[in-house]
């Protein structure tokens, strides 16, 4: 993938995921669940 | 290929970067924490007055928020009562994730360690004042193994272990110096 496609791709991701982590609850709160289970086990 | 599995990667570790920062800025005004991110000062819920309850009610409290107001910033935390006092536990303090993670105990420890802790919806006035030896640990690591670890004598040694090495700190949620009419 040219780098202009990439950067755009990546902007669209971020764009993409931050609203969903935003607008959808239930993303957020199994995200980090995840997150903490990893902290849990790892720190 | 080599361009494509960079790219790949470069792809993840963006998806963990916009995850952490998009929660930590939504969660930094908030009237209290997420699971994992810390939230702003605690606003809703009564202000406890008078004389301090029983406190043994928290022993069915999985977790309560506790705010420090310098800097004001609010945590889910566990909470175990002993000897008619409560107490929070912060972990992993030795290890390097453990210390970006827990920042507040670093701050509490060093700090006045004004706190406010809502505990089924009712906010109380605290001081966290740190714990780190005397019998009074016995108690709580007993307690704190008991529910938070299933409370066999193995977990109890542990957790005693743990919190004498340094490993887990454990702050008493006392009554403001200074300020009984408060609580």
């Amino acid at each position: 993938m040219k780098t202009r496609n990439y950067l755009i791709l990546c902007l669209i991701i971020a764009a993409g995921w931050a609203a969903t982590l935003v607008l959808v609850p239930a993303v957020s709160v199994t995200v980090e669940q995840l997150m903490i289970g990893f902290l849990s086990t790892n720190a | 290929m080599l361009r494509i599995v960079l790219q790949a990667v470069g792809i993840v570790v963006l998806i963990g970067a916009v995850t952490i920062i998009t929660l930590k800025i939504r969660n930094m005004d908030a009237d209290g924490p997420s699971i994992l991110f810390p939230g702003g000062e605690l606003v809703s819920g009564e202000l406890h007055t008078g004389p301090d309850p029983d406190w043994r009610f928290t022993d069915d409290v999985a977790v309560i928020e506790l705010q420090l107001d310098k800097p004001m910033s609010s945590r889910r935390i566990f909470i175990a009562e002993s000897g008619g006092k409560i107490y929070v536990p912060s972990g992993y303090m030795r290890s390097f994730i453990g210390r970006l993670w827990k920042d507040w105990a670093f701050q509490a420890a060093e700090g006045d360690g004004l706190a406010v802790a809502r505990i089924r919806g009712t906010r109380y006035k605290r001081q966290l004042i740190r714990v780190s030896e005397g019998d009074v640990i016995d108690g709580i690591a007993q307690k704190l193994a008991q529910k938070y670890s299933g409370g066999a004598p193995d977990a109890v040694a542990v957790t005693k272990k743990q919190i004498i090495d340094g490993d887990t700190w454990i702050f008493e949620l006392a009554p403001r110096q200074g300020a009984a009419d408060e609580n």
